[in-house]
């Protein structure tokens, strides 16, 4: 008895020396969208015991909230409920969210941590509101034109720079029974701007549609009606094949495109992330380059997914910094850049510190190079969902679709996408558009 | 005293009932975009709807559904629930077989038509393809995508119809029955002068309640096409949340929420007035 009573004590001091100590800690609290087992496992190993072994002040919970994130953000926030780590998903949410006081200013922590240095300036910009920061762009993205390698060896094509060249290549690909693109909205129907984007940069012009955000040019303007009839004439040409709406915009377009079904696929650098899965599986090599364009240089259309912030109403604001700022460091994106690729590349001006490992396909780090280069030098473009107030890219989206089905005409459809702008741009909701 | 006993349920229904419904109605003479102070707008909202041909395509297929879901199912289920009680055996089998369907998750029901039955590249359509047999999958196509849609949740729906009608046969006297046999009824004659009289109360329940529902449906249109390809199955409900949710209009997505309502209280003062009239018999 004497010995069970013994064993009680030692447990129970050891319980109030374990509260004792995480009472000591204080909790930081982030929404996370969805990750898949893996993913958590390096979100776990990288993030949450990288950033407390470094702050061993704070205790980092992440939740995963699934595909519904901003929805239950929205309302939390409204309610003052919402995490410290603010994700939201891109910057038209910053606006309307800074504006009604549920966001902190991070000057205070930009110029702590140096972030006005080590942050590539076009994204502190795309986070002010109001002349102050609120936001940190967690990723950067663009669109390009992936192709099988392979494919392209041995029919002895070269890869297009000018629209006319792809639009050769993919009649070509047709008579050979090959599916000019692989593409697919079935799980996505936002898979649809990607397209639109595509066009809008490269067959418009970056000028254009920097013209055209900033409210100096309509979006009717015959630059956007060229690019808009190219893309219908893709589509009506059967570029994107018969089964478009049947295919998932993620796995399955880069499986087709790896086991040689198709010959290219215009997407996004989150595809990244299943090209070696099927490419491998297929036994063919993958190729990637920046999107051709109507005069023949490749036009990096810029995206954020999403970004980082603090809840005015948290409690543990400074935690939350030092979260943000770890995400931001050499080593965190070196090391979860080198598992975890297109999902955490930070707009870090300076990535010689970073180490990636050997591991991380060669295409992709050319590509997000290319990238950065094009947006240090002036020269990018702009991705619909980074720039677009909400209202008007759901018209561009759901829109397109009525263009290909021949439900409306192209006049038609880009007046819709021009009042719905007008109309957002009066109220304020247009994102921050760094200056050209 | 025993009046005290409503209380519990009465805060509970002004909880998450009627306070929320209130919220909404208001909400539809607001602009409001879910994050900033809403601003009254009258009837603007109301106003903008009738100018808005995605409103008036949602509509249409909401009567269209209706429609459907007024006929197909509740046919298919009295069908099967009649054969079921002139041929008692195996009803009991019958009844689980035709009831599954419904006790699936509306989700895994959805995704195992998408991917599993209509995909040309994972389904039971593509496989027929490779046969050299053609058949397009009905969720891409404008003309088909709402029957499509409409045909996963007829597989869904049409047991449990048919469980509730074979229930209601069961209790229909069966004196009543024998007379007409042995009066010589055929098999029509014994549907038409006795059986369907003798459940009239239940069919017109589920008719009226098919109307409520078929207002409310979200869940297989916004898994299947999300409303597309080119707003061709949108129905109300997928408008509200595309609006409230996509393009942050909270106000407009409350007033189409508001006109979804409508519909369901013409039924339900139907459905009450049904009810009364039963009570008074």
């Amino acid at each position: 008895m004497k010995h069970v009573s013994m064993k009680m004590t030692v447990a129970g001091g050891a319980l109030l020396a374990l509260s004792g100590g995480a009472m000591a800690q204080e909790n930081i609290s982030f929404w996370y969208e969805s990750a898949n087992p893996d993913q958590q496992v390096w979100m776990q190993d990288i993030l949450i015991d990288g950033f407390e072994a470094e702050n061993p002040d704070y205790k980092l919970t992440i939740d995963y909230r699934g595909n519904e994130l901003d929805k239950q953000l929205r309302v939390a926030m409204l309610s003052g409920s919402g995490p410290d780590v603010v994700y939201t998903p891109g910057p038209s949410y910053v606006a309307p969210m800074a504006q009604n006081g549920q966001l902190l200013a991070l000057d205070e922590y930009a110029g702590k941590y140096g972030w006005n240095d080590s942050i590539l300036p076009v994204f502190l910009e795309m986070g002010r509101y109001d002349g102050k920061l609120y936001a940190l762009p967690k990723t950067y993205e663009t669109l390009g034109l992936y192709y099988n390698k392979s494919l392209f060896d041995e029919n002895g094509w070269s890869v297009p720079t000018t629209i006319a060249e792809l639009e050769t290549l993919a009649d070509q690909m047709l008579e050979k029974d090959i599916q000019p693109f692989s593409a697919g909205n079935a799980d996505w129907r936002g898979a649809n701007e990607w397209f639109v984007s595509i066009v809008l940069n490269s067959v418009a012009g970056p000028d254009n549609v920097y013209a055209a955000l900033k409210g100096e040019m309509p979006w009717t303007a015959e630059p956007f009606v060229e690019a808009i009839e190219t893309l219908n004439g893709w589509w009506e040409k059967g570029y994107f094949g018969a089964n478009y709406f049947s295919i998932e915009s993620g796995e399955q377009t880069i499986d087709l495109l790896a086991a040689g079904k198709a010959g290219m696929s215009p997407n996004g650098t989150w595809a990244f992330q299943n090209v070696p899965t099927y490419f491998d599986k297929a036994g063919t090599e993958p190729g990637f380059v920046g999107f051709p364009s109507k005069s023949g240089d490749p036009v990096f259309a810029l995206g954020v997914g999403s970004t980082f912030s603090i809840a005015a109403s948290s409690d543990v604001a400074d935690g939350a910094a030092a979260v943000i700022d770890h995400i931001f460091s050499p080593g965190f994106y070196g090391t979860m850049g080198s598992v975890w690729q297109g999902e955490w590349n930070m707009p870090l001006r300076d990535l010689s510190g970073v180490e990636m490992s050997a591991d991380v396909p060669p295409l992709y780090t050319q590509a997000m190079a290319d990238l950065a280069e094009s947006v240090g030098e002036g020269s990018y473009g702009y991705t619909t969902w980074t720039f677009l107030p909400p209202a008007t890219n759901n018209a561009l989206i759901n829109g397109i679709e009525e263009v290909w089905l021949d439900r409306v005409s192209v006049p038609e459809y880009l007046a819709t996408i021009d009042a719905q702008f007008q109309t957002e741009m009066a109220e304020g909701k247009v994102p921050a558009i760094p200056n050209r | 005293m025993h009046r005290l006993y409503v209380i519990p349920t009465l805060v509970i229904n002004a909880a998450i009932i009627a306070i929320p419904a209130l919220l909404t109605i208001m909400l539809a003479f607001y602009r409001w975009d879910g994050i900033s102070s809403p601003v009254f707008v009258g009837l603007s909202n109301f106003e903008s709807l009738w100018h808005d041909r995605v409103f008036w395509t949602a509509l249409t297929n909401n009567l269209i559904w209706t429609v459907i879901f007024l006929t197909v199912p509740i046919a298919m289920g009295l069908l099967a629930a009649t054969m079921m009680l002139v041929a008692r055996r195996g009803s009991t089998f019958f009844q689980v077989v035709y009831f599954l369907p419904v006790i699936i998750a509306t989700a895994i029901t959805a995704r195992i038509w998408q991917g599993m039955i209509y995909s040309p590249i994972t389904g039971i359509f593509g496989l027929l393809e490779r046969y050299g047999l053609e058949v397009a999958n009905p969720l891409t196509q404008v003309h088909t995508a709402l029957y499509g849609i409409a045909v996963v949740d007829l597989w869904h729906w049409w047991g449990f119809l048919c469980v509730i009608f074979f229930a209601a046969l069961r209790q229909v006297p069966q004196d009543q029955v024998e007379a007409a046999r042995v009066e010589g009824a055929t098999f029509f004659q014994l549907m038409r002068y006795v059986l369907l009289p003798g459940i009239k109360p239940t069919i017109m329940l589920m008719l009226i309640m098919t109307v409520i529902w078929s207002f409310l449906v979200f869940d297989f249109v916004y898994i299947l096409t999300q409303g597309g390809p080119a707003y061709s199955s949108e129905v109300l409900s997928t408008l509200a949340y595309r609006s409230a949710f996509y393009d942050l209009a909270v106000g407009k997505a409350a007033a189409v929420s508001v006109v979804i309502s409508m519909f369901g209280l013409v039924a339900t003062f139907f459905y009450i007035r049904a009810q009364a009239k039963e009570f008074e018999e």
